[in-house]
C-alpha cells in the first residue's frame, strides 16, 4: 500500500490487530505500526473475559457474562460498562468466527467459564479457549498424564500433578527424554512446537509417552503442538496414544498465544492491510483537533506516518503505552493523554504481594467516550480523529480480573470499526 | 526432645558465626552452629558487599582502618574466588572539601594502606561515567565480595573439619543452670520440633541480634542496631569500587559487584533488628548521592532495594572487663556479668570477620583452658586455587562446559547442575536458599522465569509435598516483593508487571493448595512510616560497616 492510509493503528497486540482488521472489513486502507509484537506473545492463548464477579444475587459467579453484568453495575467507567454486553458477545464471536476459518476453533462452555489447568497445576478460568486445551477441563475427574520433555526448563509436571491430585484429579506424571532434542541448546517451547511439522517427531513423543498411560484416559502436554495445524497434530497424537490430548499453557513466549497473532497479521495482509514493526512511535502532531501525524523511531531516523484517523493500542505498563516514573508522574508515551485513575505513588503498590485488589498502579490509563475517543476529566475530547483500544484504558486491571483478551478484542473490535466510519454516536 | 552435645555451641549463621565455627573446628574443638534461618540470611547477606582497602577509615578510625587492610590481605590469599580484585577509587566532587585530602593521604601512611594518585584522564578512561568535575582521585585495594559464597564456603570447610551446622534452628533461649549458660534450646524449623543442644562453651555471634540472644539468659547486651539502605542498579556502571573522598557518610559509595551495582548506603537506628522498613527517602538518597559521582544514575534502572541492620554495640558494664578494639566488641560474660559458660562476639565488618573469629576462637581456648594455635589465616577456603572471581566467570564457565542449553536463570546465568548442586550439597530448602548460593532471580527479572523453574526443581529433588512447594513458590514471591515495592518505576515496574502476569494470571499460583506461607519464608520489612519516614538523614556515626 503506497500513500496515506485511512487509518494507522499503532500496537501489534490483539487490541491493535484487531482493530486493523475490522476497520479493513470496512473497507479502508490500514497500515499498524509497531515497536514490536504486544501481548499475544505472553498471555496463555485463551480469551479470558472475566475471572469471577458478583451475580444478580450478590454471590460469586463463574459465568463471564454476569461476571461482566456485575463489573458494570460497581465500574460504571470499565471497558466493558462503557461497550455494554451485547457488544462484546459480538466482538467475542466474530474473532472465534475467524479463528474458526483458520481451522484454529475457539471454544466456549455454554456460556460459562471453563476450569483449565495451568502448569502448576492450579484451575484456571477462561472463557474460550482453543480446542486444544479443553480436554483439560478440571471439572471432569477422569484420570490424566501429564507429560513433560526432559530438555524442556520451562514444564515441570511432576509438582503440576501433585496438586491436581491433592485438588482430586487423578493424575500422574512423566518425563520423556526423546532423542532428537538431546543436542539442542536452550530448547523454549516455539523451538518444540516447530518440530511439531514433521511426522517423525510426532511419531517419536507419541511412542515416548505410550508406555506410561498406565489407564489415563487423557495426556496434558505443555502448549507446543506446532504452529500451522494445531488441531491435526492433536487428532494425530491422540490416534497414536487412543485417548484424548490437551495443552498447558507454558512460560512466555506463548505458542498458543503465537498462533492467534499468527491468524490475525495473515486476515490482515489477505484484506489488503499492512503489519510492520520495528516502528517505535514516540511523538505526535496535532493541528486543532486532529491528529495530523505521528513520528517514529528507529535505527535513529525518525519517520512520519499520517493518517486520516489514528488507533491508539500501545498497552498500558507492560505494553509500553504507558511510563511511570520516579517521580510519581505517570505519561501516556505518545500523545500525553490525560490519564485517569492516578494515584500518588505511595499508593501505586500494595504491601501484599498477592493483595486481591491488586496494585492501584496499574488501574491508570486512559478515560475514553462511547466511541473510544479519550475523554478527560470534564468530559471534553482530546481529538476527534483519536482512537483509543486495549489494556491502556481506564478503570480496570485486565491481569487481576482475567479480562485482558475480552478487553483486547471487545474494544479493538468496535474502536477498529469508530475508526473506519470515524462517526460521532 | 532431640539433644546434642557439643563443646563449642555458635549462636548465628553468618560471617562472624561461620567465622568462628570453621576456626574452632580447624582447633580441634567439637563444633555445632545453629542458624535461625538460611546461612548469610542476616546482616552479611544484606550488605554492599565492599572488601575493604581500609581507606574510608583513615582518617575516623585508624585502627579500623590498620585491621582493614590487614585483613584485606589474607582474605585476598584464602578466598580469592569469593573476590573481586576491581580495585577502589577515592574521588573528590565538586560537592566535596578538597581540603580533606592531605588528610586522607596522611592517613592512608599511617594506616599503611597503599595509596596512588590517578590522574583525572586516566580514570575517566577507566570509569568513563564518572563526573566530569572531579578534582582529584586515587586509588586503593578495595575490592567487592561474594559475601553469601564466603559463608558458604567457611561453613563447608567447618564440616570438612568436623562441625555440624544447623540452618533453620531457632535459639528460642540460652539454657542457663545457675551462674552458668550449658547450651541452647532451639526450635528446629523444618521438622518443627524442638531441640536441646548443650555445650561447654556457648558463643553468641548472632550480630544485631545478639542482645535478643542474651536477654534469654538474663545478660544485658545493649545493641543499637543500625540500619543501612542500598539500591542496585542493573548492571556494572563502574568497574572499581568508588568511594566519596570525605569523612564517610551516607550514600557515598558504589561497589561493582557480580551483574550490578550497588549504591550504599544509609545508617538509621533502629530499635528492633526484625523490624524496619526502606523508607522512600533512603531509596531517593541513595540516587541523589550517586547522581554526584555517576551524572544520570538515577536515571538508570533499578533492580531492587534492600536493607541490613548493623550490629552496633554500646557498652553498659563500666568495670574494664572486655576485651574490645573500637571495630567490634568481645565479650566475657564471666568476668562481666557472673554468667559462665558464654561469650559474646559482635559489631565489627564483614573485611575483619576472620579476625574477629580468631580473637573469638582464642578466647575460646582460654575458656576450655585448651590452648591451640590459629591456622584461618593460612589455609584457603575450598576452591580458591579458582584464583579471583571476574564479571565473565559464569560465562567463560558455560562456554567451556557446553551446558547453555541448561539454564535455569537467564539473567545470573544460573545452570540445572547449579540448582541441583545447591539443593542436595548446600542442602537448600527454599528457593531464596537457592538464590544464596547461585544467585538464582537476582537479575534484572527479579525470578519472573527461574522462579517457576526453581520450584519444579526444588519438588522434584526434594521430593516435597505439593504444598511446601507451593509455599515455597509463594514465599519466593513476596521475598521478591518486598525488595522491588520501593524502586518500581520504568521499566522495572513494567517487568514487574509481567511477572505478575506469569504468576498471578498464567500460573494462578495464588489459586493452589497448601498454606499461604511457611515458617520457612524469609522475614519481611515493615510498611514504610505513613509520614515519609524515621528521623531525617542525619550525620552518620560510622561504627558498623
Amino acid at each position: 500500500m503506497a500513500g496515506k492510509p485511512d487509518v494507522l493503528v499503532i500496537g501489534a497486540g490483539l487490541a491493535g490487530l484487531t482493530a486493523a482488521w475490522q476497520a479493513l472489513t470496512m473497507g479502508k486502507r490500514v497500515r499498524l505500526i509497531a515497536k514490536g509484537w504486544g501481548m499475544t506473545h505472553w498471555h496463555a492463548g485463551c480469551i479470558d473475559v472475566m475471572g469471577e464477579g458478583v451475580d444478580d444475587d450478590g454471590g460469586i459467579s463463574d459465568s463471564a457474562g454476569h461476571a461482566m453484568a456485575g463489573t458494570a453495575a460497581v465500574q460504571p467507567d470499565h471497558p466493558y460498562a462503557i461497550l455494554g454486553r451485547p457488544k462484546l458477545n459480538e466482538a467475542i464471536d466474530s474473532f472465534a468466527q475467524l479463528c474458526r476459518a483458520y481451522e484454529y476453533p475457539l471454544v466456549g462452555n455454554a456460556g460459562k467459564n471453563w476450569m483449565l489447568p495451568s502448569a502448576v497445576g492450579a484451575a484456571r478460568p477462561t472463557y474460550l479457549a482453543p480446542e486444544t486445551m479443553i480436554a483439560g477441563d478440571l471439572t471432569d475427574q477422569r484420570p490424566m498424564l501429564i507429560v513433560g520433555l526432559s530438555q524442556l526448563n520451562d514444564f515441570y509436571p511432576g509438582l503440576m500433578a501433585d496438586n491436581l491430585n491433592a485438588q482430586g484429579i487423578p493424575a500422574a506424571a512423566v518425563t520423556v527424554d526423546l532423542a532428537s532434542l538431546r543436542e539442542v541448546r536452550h530448547l523454549n517451547p516455539v523451538m518444540v512446537a516447530n518440530r511439531f511439522h514433521s511426522l517423525t517427531f510426532l511419531d517419536e513423543i507419541a511412542d515416548a509417552i505410550r508406555p506410561h498411560l498406565n489407564g489415563a484416559e487423557r495426556v496434558g502436554l505443555p502448549a507446543v503442538l506446532g504452529f500451522e495445524q494445531p488441531i491435526r497434530v492433536k487428532l494425530e497424537l491422540e490416534q497414536r496414544l487412543g485417548c484424548q490430548l490437551f495443552e498447558i499453557p507454558t512460560l512466555p513466549p506463548s505458542v498458543p498465544g503465537i498462533r492467534l497473532h499468527r491468524i490475525l497479521v495473515q486476515e490482515i495482509r489477505r484484506l489488503g492491510g499492512v503489519v510492520q514493526e520495528g516502528f517505535e512511535v514516540v511523538a505526535a502532531e496535532i493541528s486543532g483537533s486532529r491528529v495530523l501525524r505521528v513520528f517514529s523511531e528507529a535505527g535513529a531516523r525518525q519517520k512520519s506516518h499520517a493518517a486520516d484517523v489514528f488507533v491508539l493500542a500501545t498497552g498500558g505498563i507492560l505494553g509500553g503505552g504507558m511510563v511511570a516514573a520516579q517521580t510519581g508522574d505517570i505519561k501516556e508515551t505518545i500523545f500525553g493523554l490525560p490519564l485517569s485513575g492516578v494515584k500518588a505513588q505511595q499508593d501505586w503498590l500494595s504491601h501484599e504481594y498477592f493483595d486481591p485488589q491488586g496494585h492501584a498502579v496499574f488501574k491508570t490509563g486512559i478515560r475514553v467516550n462511547r466511541d473510544f475517543r479519550p475523554i478527560d476529566e470534564t468530559g471534553s475530547q482530546f481529538a476527534e480523529n483519536l482512537i483509543v483500544v486495549g489494556t491502556t484504558l481506564a478503570h480496570c486491571d485486565p491481569l487481576r480480573e482475567r479480562s485482558m483478551e475480552g478487553i483486547a478484542v471487545a474494544t479493538g473490535f468496535w474502536g477498529g470499526r469508530q475508526a473506519a466510519s470515524n462517526e460521532s454516536s | 526432645m532431640r539433644t546434642i552435645q557439643t563443646e563449642v555451641l555458635i549462636v548465628g549463621g553468618g560471617a562472624t558465626g561461620t567465622g568462628v565455627a570453621r576456626d574452632c573446628a580447624m582447633r580441634g574443638f567439637k563444633t555445632v552452629l545453629v542458624e535461625s534461618r538460611d546461612l548469610a540470611h542476616g546482616t552479611t547477606g544484606r550488605y554492599h558487599g565492599l572488601l575493604h582497602s581500609g581507606g574510608r577509615y583513615v582518617v575516623k578510625d585508624p585502627k579500623a582502618a590498620a585491621e582493614c587492610i590487614e585483613e584485606n590481605r589474607i582474605l585476598r590469599r584464602i578466598m580469592p574466588h569469593c573476590l573481586e580484585d576491581t580495585g577502589g577509587f577515592f574521588v573528590v566532587t565538586p560537592y566535596d572539601d578538597p581540603e580533606f585530602v592531605p588528610k586522607f593521604l596522611e592517613g592512608c601512611r599511617h594506616a599503611e594502606v597503599p595509596v596512588e594518585t590517578v590522574p583525572i584522564a586516566e580514570m575517566l578512561r577507566q570509569e568513563p561515567l564518572l563526573n566530569k568535575e572531579i578534582s582529584h582521585c586515587f586509588r586503593v585495594p578495595d575490592g567487592s565480595a561474594d559475601s553469601f559464597m564466603a559463608t558458604e564456603l567457611n561453613a563447608e570447610s567447618s564440616r570438612q573439619y568436623g562441625a555440624s551446622i544447623l540452618n533453620y534452628h531457632h535459639v528460642m533461649n540460652l539454657i542457663r543452670r545457675g551462674d552458668q549458660v550449658v547450651g541452647a534450646l532451639c526450635h528446629d524449623l523444618v521438622q518443627d520440633e524442638q531441640v536441646a543442644i548443650y555445650a561447654d562453651l556457648t558463643v553468641n555471634a548472632a550480630g544485631a541480634w545478639a542482645g535478643k540472644i542474651a536477654a534469654t539468659a538474663d545478660i544485658l547486651v545493649k545493641l543499637l542496631p543500625g540500619k543501612g539502605t542500598m539500591v542496585a542498579i542493573s548492571h556494572r556502571a563502574v568497574n572499581t569500587v568508588i568511594n566519596r573522598c570525605k569523612m564517610p557518610s551516607d550514600g557515598d559509595i558504589i561497589v561493582p559487584i557480580h551483574t550490578v551495582s550497588v549504591l550504599g548506603t544509609t545508617d538509621v537506628q533502629v530499635t528492633d533488628p526484625d523490624h524496619f522498613a526502606i523508607e522512600p527517602w533512603e531509596v531517593q538518597l541513595m540516587l541523589d548521592e550517586a547522581d554526584k559521582l555517576i551524572p544520570g544514575a538515577s536515571e538508570m534502572r533499578i533492580l531492587r532495594a534492600w536493607a541490613g541492620v548493623r550490629p552496633l554495640f554500646q557498652e553498659t558494664v563500666t568495670t574494664d572487663s572486655r576485651d574490645v578494639t573500637r571495630a567490634y566488641a568481645l565479650l566475657d560474660h564471666a568476668p562481666r556479668d557472673g554468667v559462665d559458660g558464654v561469650i559474646t562476639i559482635t559489631g565489627g565488618k564483614w573485611t575483619t570477620y576472620r579476625m574477629m573469629a580468631e580473637a573469638t576462637t582464642d578466647k575460646v581456648c582460654q575458656k576450655l583452658d585448651s590452648p591451640r594455635p590459629c591456622r584461618t589465616h593460612l589455609e584457603s577456603l575450598p576452591g580458591a586455587e579458582r584464583g579471583y572471581h571476574h564479571l565473565g566467570a559464569r560465562l567463560k564457565r558455560l562456554e567451556e562446559e557446553r551446558s547453555y542449553g541448561q539454564l535455569v536463570c537467564e539473567c545470573e546465568l544460573v545452570t540445572i547442575e547449579d540448582v541441583h548442586h545447591s539443593i542436595s550439597e548446600g542442602n537448600a530448602r527454599t528457593v531464596d536458599d537457592i538464590r544464596r548460593d547461585v544467585r538464582l532471580g537476582m537479575g534484572p527479572c527479579q525470578g519472573g522465569f527461574c522462579t517457576y523453574r526453581a520450584v519444579g526443581i526444588l519438588h522434584e529433588v526434594k521430593k516435597l509435598e505439593n504444598s511446601a512447594s507451593n509455599a515455597a513458590l509463594r514465599d519466593f514471591l513476596r521475598e521478591r516483593w518486598k525488595g522491588l515495592r520501593p524502586i518500581l518505576w520504568g521499566r522495572q515496574l513494567k517487568q514487574a508487571r509481567l511477572d505478575e502476569l506469569i504468576f498471578l494470571n498464567l500460573l494462578n499460583v495464588e489459586q493452589l493448595p497448601g498454606p499461604p506461607a511457611t515458617r520457612l519464608q524469609p522475614t519481611m520489612y515493615d510498611e514504610p512510616s505513613t509520614t515519609g519516614g524515621s528521623a531525617a538523614p542525619s550525620e552518620r556515626e560510622e561504627a558498623g560497616k
